[in-house]
């Protein structure tokens, strides 16, 4: 809220400069955003939070100086003088809906001159940003600056039937706004309607017809209090938001109606002439109540960690205005005025306390207990890839987990359901929660070769959010792109299954199901029968130049099944023996059928198998292929001999010919 | 037999003396030291002598033979040094760039999330996650903002229907804690958030929080302070001023914006705190009793705090970026600075 500083002067004595105002004032909560010259006063951009509607007014402002600074308060006269004539005899108003519209005012003025309004109000409105307009209706926006109580005039002649009825508006009923927007109403909507018609959108704005011209010659001010829920859904379903239903609906003062209305008659027969009529309409439904609330000391000690004597706390809750009833041992019974409807419990009272003693003056404490405090083990496994992909020579990306429908991203690796849309999303066209991560990458790739960066090696640990029952699945996806080939990326992988205690449980099958995917070179990684990830070159339709790589895996399911727990072989104290085998096989057979004939064997003092090359031409048989690797021999207990390794060798061999119709490449 | 060692010896200086080029030296090598040279022929007397004498002789022949090789190998030298131009000889240039390998880099976002979770963690908080795709009532009803309440209107919110949506804060993270833990609790939550913000410079539709929650018997505002003041200070450095400001959440109470003295101009006043000397890092507070009961704890047993921050402003503060953007483009060459 802007507020003018020789205005807000008027009300409250203090002598600080405008700045020294700006930080007094953000120093209790009310930050100030700017502090502007305007003509021959300041301008202060006061950010007032949501529950301070009491600091929409001027008034409201000028209390927090006075308690902030110590400053005495005093609030303008508002006598006027009234006619012989009734009110009444005007108007006739009825509130059909009494919870919507707890108080309802109004006044009449008759005979009335519309014109520009006195230069010192104009000057006072042009400060705070708004714009003059003319003397009804400038003094209603005045009364508001002033007190935050908004207010509304119509024009009395334009009233059919001289009826005012406060009701719900019937479905289909039509009305213009003064801003000139139609609308039309449905029943949960509050209106003011004349004997015929709506004439204001109840707290928010104004209609059209009813509104003051310059021929205008009898008004009526209407000031009153509605319930500011109803206030904000209507405001949210007709998009109309005002000054006044900025107000409504954060509460207005419930004892601030008489005083705004009465404050802006007199300015209306001050600047605008005319005869008031007398009396004035007063409906309300029930009686307010002041709030009384009990603040216990030991709990402001217990909140806060601040040793304050109770006359110091009942000072600073005067100064606030709150009326201190009574005041024993170690209670304060607390009065909360009107005007301060967010407080309403002990916790609020602490928080006005804390507010002026000044946080900053809180005590800085530290003796929170020791806690010891271990790493997740998903914590553990995230930071382990992390690292390990980085020393790799991988760069992290994080890319939004909001995308576009696109058919790139359309590609699901995880479920067969479409992916969850965004009902109000910011782009049509990026509406959607994603399945996958890898379309991100795969941009993300494209943008920097656009940026002229060929080369490239990315990963990214984020959710994915695939459809489910009511609530959708999350699941958190590890996924990379690298400028390598095939095995590259598979031997990336297998590293680091192996150092997560996984790689042996893991199975390897073709995979052929992904547009993303290479047809020929790609494999689904399966792990007690449930898919950890799919791994491949990319497919030729993504148009990259070089050979480029493609994973994603199920990190939830990588997390569950790691195991860091390694068990210690002993070593050997005896030398191992390494034997080079070649063996010619047919082209299906593969390297897992070779590991796995070997394995049959049972040699107890085989150590490992080590594939290293694959061979296909010349010397080779069309339709076969070479493979070789190294066996290692070694046994815990002795030193082998040749003769025993030769024969073991040999056994190897023969169950590879029998087997697989291999044959040892000479 | 000595003095014929000594007069061979001495014929060869004098030879060596006379030598002029390279090949001079090349043919004196051959005629002492070659197959059929001076010293040859002095071994095959060997066998000549009465075998007392034989290994006496056979050992000074020997250093007479390593004598001869090196005045033969100086004169080399000299010779070579003078007849061949001079090459010059190879610098080791300690200067040249090594052969670095080559390492990628984490993304800033979660550098500044990791280095957030370690100190805290060093004081005693657990990493708690949740979900991103939340119910309503975790975002807003359990953190006391009722429906139609204008505190809302700091929450614009994505929607997947009805009252499922994209969480807009991380505090979501304290209820689901809460709802199944019993105090004490001391955790953070580090996560992505979603706010249909229109994306500028300082706007992302998408960023990061970490929130943060301690409950216990006998927490107070002052050790919020600590704590907060514990994290300042190891985070952002020993010199670093904090300053507390009264503000609105609703679900703490007391609620406060917490400050800190501008690294970029030390307090001075510069374009990044708006020549304020502060600049906003955090909000914390009180957790509002009506937080307490929406999880069933006793506000009256029970106290705590939580607190909340933007990690992209924190990283954006402390490397001096200036546009939120950068951090999901991801282009090598910002992602590489860090």
């Amino acid at each position: 809220m802007k507020i003018s500083y020789n205005w807000l002067k008027e009300y409250v004595y203090f002598y600080l400069s405008p700045q020294e105002l700006a930080d007094k004032l953000t120093n209790v909560g009310l930050v100030v955003a700017d502090v502007k010259t305007v003509e021959d006063d300041f301008c202060l951009d006061v950010e007032v939070t949501s529950n301070r509607p009491d600091c929409l007014g001027i008034i409201g402002i000028a209390r927090e100086v006075a308690a902030a600074v110590g400053g005495s308060l005093h609030f303008p006269e508002k006598n006027f003088l009234s006619s012989n004539t009734e009110i009444t005899k005007y108007i006739n108003i009825t509130v059909e809906e009494p919870v919507l519209c707890p108080h309802y005012t109004a006044r009449v003025v008759r005979h009335i001159t519309v014109e520009p309004s006195p230069e010192w109000i104009q000057k006072r409105l042009r400060c705070v940003g708004i714009r003059p307009v003319n003397n009804i209706v400038d003094i209603t926006n005045y009364v508001m600056m002033e007190t935050g109580q908004p207010l509304h005039t119509f024009d009395l002649d334009k009233l059919l039937d001289q009826k005012i009825i406060v009701r719900r508006a019937r479905s289909g009923e039509e009305i213009v706004a003064i801003n000139g927007a139609r609308r039309v109403l449905f029943h949960d909507m509050l209106v003011i309607a004349d004997g015929k018609r709506p004439i204001a959108i109840a707290g928010i704005m104004g209609g059209k017809e009813t509104e003051i011209s310059e021929s205008t010659r009898n008004v009526l001010l209407e000031c009153a209090q509605f319930e500011p829920r109803q206030v904000r859904r209507t405001s949210k379903a007709v998009g109309i938001a005002s000054d006044s239903s900025y107000r409504f609906e954060r509460g207005t003062d419930p004892e601030g109606v008489d005083y705004a209305s009465q404050k802006a008659v007199g300015l209306v027969k001050d600047c605008a002439g005319g005869e008031i009529a007398s009396g004035g309409i007063d409906i309300r439904s029930q009686r307010y109540e002041r709030e009384k609330v009990t603040l216990r000391m030991e709990r402001v000690h217990k909140i806060l960690g601040l040793e304050i004597k109770r006359d110091v706390v009942s000072d600073i809750l005067k100064k606030l205005q709150f009326n201190v009833i009574n005041e024993v041992d170690n209670y304060i019974d607390v009065e909360i005025p009107s005007f301060r409807g967010d407080v309403y419990r002990e916790i609020d009272l602490i928080e006005e306390v804390a507010r002026m003693y000044g946080y900053n003056n809180i005590p800085v404490k530290t003796s929170i207990s020791v806690r010891g405090s271990a790493k997740s083990k998903e914590e553990i496994v995230e930071g382990y890839i992390r690292q390990f992909l980085i020393g790799l020579g991988f760069y992290e990306v994080k890319t939004f987990g909001i995308v576009d429908t696109s058919s790139l991203q359309r590609v699901n690796l995880w479920s067969d359901k479409e992916g969850i849309d965004i009902a109000n999303p910011l782009r049509q066209d990026e509406s959607r929660l994603r399945t996958c991560l890898l379309p991100s990458l795969i941009n993300t790739k494209r943008y920097n070769i656009n940026h002229g960066t060929e080369q490239l090696k990315i990963f990214e640990i984020a959710k994915v959010y695939l459809a489910g029952d009511k609530m959708p699945q999350e699941k958190t996806c590890l996924s990379l792109i690298a400028d390598t080939d095939f095995y590259t990326v598979k031997g990336i992988v297998e590293s680091l299954l192996l150092n997560l205690g996984i790689l042996s449980k893991c199975e390897w099958t073709i995979f052929n199901e992904s547009r993303l995917f290479s047809n020929e070179k790609a494999t689904k990684i399966q792990m007690d029968r449930v898919t950890l990830g799919c791994l491949g070159e990319a497919s030729k339709e993504l148009g990259f130049k070089t050979s480029t790589s493609l994973l994603e895996l199920d990190m939830d399911f990588l997390v569950e099944k790691s195991c860091f727990t390694k068990k210690y072989q002993t070593l050997s104290l005896y030398p191992s023996v390494l034997r080079d085998l070649a063996i010619i096989v047919d082209e299906e057979v593969t390297w897992a059928d070779i590991e796995k004939c070997i394995a049959s064997v049972k040699i107890s003092f085989l150590k490992e198998i080590n594939f290293f090359d694959i061979y296909r031409g010349k010397q080779i048989p069309a339709e076969k292929k070479s493979m070789a690797f190294n066996l290692c021999f070694q046994a815990q207990d002795r030193t082998l001999k040749n003769e025993e390794v030769d024969i073991a060798q040999q056994t190897i061999l023969d169950n590879l010919c029998e087997t697989l119709g291999a044959e040892l490449r000479k | 037999m000595l003095d014929k060692l000594k007069k061979v010896k001495e014929a060869l200086q004098n030879e060596i003396e006379a030598a002029a080029t390279l090949k001079d030296a090349e043919q004196l090598k051959i005629k002492y030291l070659g197959r059929k040279g001076a010293i040859n022929d002095l071994m095959k007397l060997i066998p000549t002598l009465p075998a007392e004498q034989r290994a006496t002789f056979g050992q000074q022949i020997n250093s007479f033979k390593i004598d001869i090789t090196d005045i033969i190998n100086e004169a080399f030298k000299k010779l070579s040094s003078e007849s061949i131009p001079k090459v010059k000889k190879e610098i080791f240039d300690v200067t040249l760039p090594g052969k670095r390998p080559f390492i990628g880099k984490m993304h800033p976002v979660t550098r500044t999330i990791e280095d957030i979770k370690e100190v805290f963690a060093r004081l005693g908080f657990d990493v708690a996650y949740g979900p991103e795709v939340e119910l309503e009532y975790y975002n807003f009803e359990a953190l006391n903002i009722p429906p139609d309440h204008p505190s809302r209107t700091d929450f614009d919110t994505f929607y997947i229907k009805n009252d499922i949506l994209l969480r807009s804060q991380t505090s979501t993270v304290q209820i689901r804690i809460m709802e199944n833990q019993k105090p004490p609790i001391r955790i953070i939550a580090p996560g992505r958030v979603y706010r249909p913000d229109t994306v500028d410079a300082r706007h992302s539709f998408m960023f990061h929080q970490v929130e943060g929650l301690l409950v216990d018997e006998g927490v107070s505002f002052s050790d919020l302070k600590g704590v907060l003041n514990q994290f300042i200070k190891t985070y952002f450095g020993k010199d670093v001023q904090m300053r507390f400001r009264p503000s609105f959440f609703p679900f703490t109470e007391p609620s406060a914006e917490v400050d800190i003295s501008c690294s970029i101009c030390s307090g001075k006043g510069c374009s990044v705190c708006s020549y304020s000397g502060w600049v906003e890092i955090l909000g914390a507070g009180m957790v509002n009793p009506n937080v307490f009961k929406s999880v069933h704890y006793d506000p009256e047993k029970y106290t705590g705090f939580a607190f909340g921050m933007g990690v992209e402003r924190i990283a954006m503060l402390k490397h001096g970026i200036d546009d939120i953007r950068l951090f999901y483009e991801n282009n090598i060459h910002f992602l590489s600075q860090f």
